[in-house]
């Protein structure tokens, strides 16, 4: 479903609109448009432009006025600006090379998106840890002991720690489902509000109104005072399951060690490569890389993110391409500057 | 609403940062920094949450009469030594706030560290089963490696050290870059779909 | 196998399955041992220097003297054992060939304070004095505003150093407005903030750098060294000993690597007796035909 729909009943309500989004609204309303225009970016941005005029949308514009004047005011006395007077050109030309990567990137995942908005069907090789993460609540639910989840210890700006959180809602549906208890420890008091949020919202799902405030807990502000609470929980509450989705440093080993001790099954995602071997050792499933990312893709099933999926192989096999043409070429002694600059980060 | 601003807010956050990176001199690059210290802001704001919570999750430990509730007055009276003495006498070197964290918070830090030394030896000696060819090659290279990281290891063989750099700089090194690279495709991949609001998970909803 | 207990029978394991699960309380045990045996009596293994100390050491070496290096303590105490040798011997390098070093760190939790005692401690040691020769320019939150803001001008990002003193009453800092002035940047960390100073910094401004990082970051940092876009590194406690061989003055990590190569021995004793009980259990099995 796009983020940008209306249901019927808003769509009925009188709307005031700019100068360009107001006809092509009127139009999408009265049935002037076809098929393949209602569905464009632009009918859909159009209506997202549009409020009411009912107080809420008066709310809206009017916070809307005051934080551009802010910002503005912030604008014209921000260093940045004055220092980017110095400059010359829009555009980084040094960085065309990352650009052109990042349009054949995104035409490789938009592709494969849109031919999963037209019903194909794409294969997704099974991910052993993905698998094993219902027959692990299962397990904690017969067992009668909790499942501890650590949604990594990095705050919520690291894209890992949303890849965890993502995770973290469709277990929580699983543990509320079976009324299993669920602990989250989180280091980050952001990421704390994030995942308080996703298991409200899954436990509200479920059926079930009250959250035990010992779920969510945001613990310390530090990896290692983390750690030794973690510790503590496991070796108190015996989980059954614990399982570890998202960015971790040396902490990793500490949690992993103790949870092994307890006799947990431990399933752990991360795409920090230095502590992917400490997982490996101590956990029972690891996910590697860019399967920790896949997880949401995989878990929900959505034909829309496993083409996403598809459009990131895609792209890997063109880097696998490029290496294996370029180690030949620099092998073979051909390795000009201008190839090289090609590929140069800057 | 609920779900269209917030993902609406992720699609145009998303679509500034990627323009400051390819623009120079554009009112972009002033707003993506504007964004990166209101980011700070909100992050010091979210401080007070979380400190929020733990004293809310401890203190009804000890009105509930908790089994464990001793540990919790401890963490408060603690919590409150260190919040205060900051408050009142600064953070700055030489003030109660940073000889408690010197003397008791960085020490506890490094022992704790340093009990990682142990895991990874029971670990290793759980894991490293040379169970199949694979899991065989793995544990030859370990040892190869950490007699080569070491003076002993020049005296059990001479070449161990060079064989420990190379596993260390072309086979290790080569998957940890291939890693990095799925990882980077992954988040990219992860990124964009966010940025379309194709993935809401992370707003509780699937 | 099996025994008399109390008059009741006791099933034993056998000992090959035995000694594939050693209790752990003597595996800590014996790892407590290797590393209080070094420090009680000194063992004094020679190091081998790697190629990327090397690098590392030679890089700083050839600065010119008189020349403004970039010195972030992105460490938290937690990792001290392993980020301050290398901190240290980085100093004394520095300050014996008359660098001027421009401190600073991105870990709010102490680091400034850190790198306060560093730079005063080693700076009295070569008589150095704090303003002329090396300033502290304390934490600022938001490290990537900061690396890409010292960029245009320090005093936008630290308007005042970490004693509170403005940047236009240091000597240092006067001649250093931005990037432009500093030759060199050595980072000295133990967490992605190395990734932020290579990407932003290096690949933004073109700023030679070398990086000390712990032991479990040097095989990711390798890549970097690679592509060269660092010219060094020392990869844990065992990098920072070479580092104190290189400038011939051994200290904290030389002595570390004593513990540290009996651990690792240890280590790969413990590995070995649990394949050995692996295998012959494996063999006793078979034999029994329970395989």
């Amino acid at each position: 479903m796009s983020g940008f729909s209306l249901s019927k009943t808003k769509a009925r309500r009188r709307v005031v609109g700019t100068r360009g989004c107001a006809p092509l609204h009127s139009a999408y309303q009265n049935g002037d448009l076809g098929e393949r225009t209602k569905g464009s970016f632009l009918v859909r941005a159009s209506k997202a432009f549009q409020v009411s005029r009912s107080r809420r949308g008066l709310l809206f514009r009017a916070s809307l006025g005051i934080w551009s004047a802010l910002l503005t005011r912030q604008l014209l006395d921000s260093p940045a600006l004055t220092a980017a007077d110095q400059y010359a050109g829009v555009f980084r030309v040094e960085r065309v090379n990352a650009l052109v990567l990042s349009v054949i990137f995104a035409a490789a995942v938009l592709w494969y998106i849109a031919q999963a908005r037209r019903g194909a069907k794409f294969y997704i090789r099974p991910i052993p840890g993905l698998s094993a993460v219902d027959e692990a609540v299962g397990r904690a639910t017969e067992m009668g002991r909790p499942v501890v989840f650590i949604p990594g210890t990095g705050d919520l700006d690291e894209i890992q720690t949303i890849a965890g959180l993502s995770i973290l809602g469709r277990v929580a549906r699983v543990t509320a489902r079976y009324a299993t208890p669920l602990r989250v420890p989180v280091l980050y008091p952001l990421p704390m509000a994030a995942a308080q949020e996703m298991v409200r919202e899954a436990y509200l799902d479920e059926g079930v109104e009250h959250l035990d405030p010992e779920t969510v807990q945001y613990v310390a502000g530090e990896s290692f005072s983390y750690s030794a609470r973690v510790g503590g929980i496991m070796l108190r509450e015996r989980p059954a399951a614990a399982i570890y989705m998202g960015q971790f440093t040396a902490e990793s080993l500490l949690i992993a060690e103790v949870g092994q001790s307890t006799g947990a099954i431990q399933i752990a995602g991360t795409a920090s490569p230095d502590q992917l071997p400490f997982f490996i050792a101590a956990c029972d499933y690891t996910l590697i890389g860019e399967e920790l990312y896949a997880a949401s893709a995989y878990l929900s099933g959505d034909p829309k993110m496993l083409g996403s999926l598809k459009g990131q192989d895609l792209m890997k096999i063109l880097i696998a391409v490029v290496v294996v043409a370029g180690t030949i070429t620099v092998s073979m002694g051909w390795s000009p500057e201008w190839l090289a600059s090609i590929f140069e980060a800057k | 609403m609920k779900t269209r601003l917030p993902v609406f807010v992720a699609f145009i956050s998303g679509a500034l940062m990627i323009i400051a990176f390819f623009g120079r001199g554009t009112v972009v690059d002033a707003v993506s920094e504007e964004a990166l210290t209101w980011q700070t802001i909100v992050g010091g704001f979210a401080l007070l949450l979380g400190a929020v919570s733990i004293v809310r999750v401890h203190w009804q430990k000890i009105s509930t009469r908790h089994t464990d509730r001793y540990y919790s007055v401890g963490l408060l009276i603690c919590f409150a030594v260190m919040a205060g003495s900051g408050v009142l006498f600064g953070i700055g070197g030489g003030t109660l706030f940073d000889h408690l964290f010197q003397r008791i918070q960085a020490p506890m830090m490094s022992t704790m560290f340093s009990v990682l030394a142990f895991f990874i030896a029971s670990a290793a000696y759980r894991a490293f089963r040379a169970r199949s060819v694979s899991s065989a090659i793995l544990l030859l290279a370990a040892i190869v490696v950490m007699l080569g990281r070491i003076p002993m290891g020049q005296y059990v063989y001479h070449g161990l050290p060079a064989w420990a750099d190379w596993i260390m700089t072309v086979p290790s090194m080569a998957v940890q870059r291939g890693i990095l690279i799925g990882a980077a495709l992954g988040a990219a991949s992860m990124s964009l779909r966010i940025m379309l609001g194709i993935e809401r998970t992370y707003l509780g909803r699937g | 196998m099996s025994e008399e207990r109390s008059g009741q029978q006791v099933l034993r394991a056998p000992f090959w399955q035995r000694l594939q699960s050693v209790d752990r309380r003597i595996l800590y045990s014996l790892i407590f041992a290797s590393v209080i045996i070094p420090v009680l009596w000194p063992l004094h293994l020679p190091t081998l220097v790697t190629p990327e100390s090397r690098a590392f050491f030679n890089a700083v070496d050839s600065l010119p003297s008189g020349s403004v290096v970039l010195f972030p303590f992105d460490f938290w105490p937690s990792t001290l054992p392993e980020t301050e040798p290398m901190a240290i011997a980085a100093l004394r390098h520095c300050f014996r060939k008359n660098l001027r070093v421009v401190g600073l760190s991105n870990v709010g939790m102490g680091g400034p304070s850190i790198a306060d005692r560093l730079l005063d401690s080693i700076g009295a040691e070569f008589h150095k004095s704090y303003g002329a020769d090396y300033v502290n320019l304390g934490y600022k939150a938001n490290y990537s505003a900061v690396m890409l803001g010292m960029g245009s001008r320090i005093a936008d990002i630290f308007p005042a150093d970490h004693r509170g003193t403005r940047l236009e009453d240091i000597p240092l800092m006067r001649q250093v407005p931005n990037y432009d002035s500093v030759k060199f940047v050595l980072i000295i960390s133990d967490n992605a903030m190395t990734d932020y100073w290579v990407a932003l910094v290096n690949a933004r401004y073109g700023l030679p750098m070398v990086a000390g990082v712990t032991a479990i970051m040097a095989p990711k940092m390798l890549s970097y060294m690679h592509s060269r876009q660092l010219m060094g590194l020392l990869g844990g406690m065992k990098g920072a000993a070479e580092y104190e061989q290189l400038i011939g003055r051994p200290d904290k990590a030389s002595r570390g690597m004593d513990a540290q190569s009996l651990i690792h021995f240890l280590i790969i004793v413990f590995i070995v007796l649990g394949n050995a009980g692996y295998f012959m259990s494996r063999r006793h099995r078979t034999r029994l035909g329970q395989v």
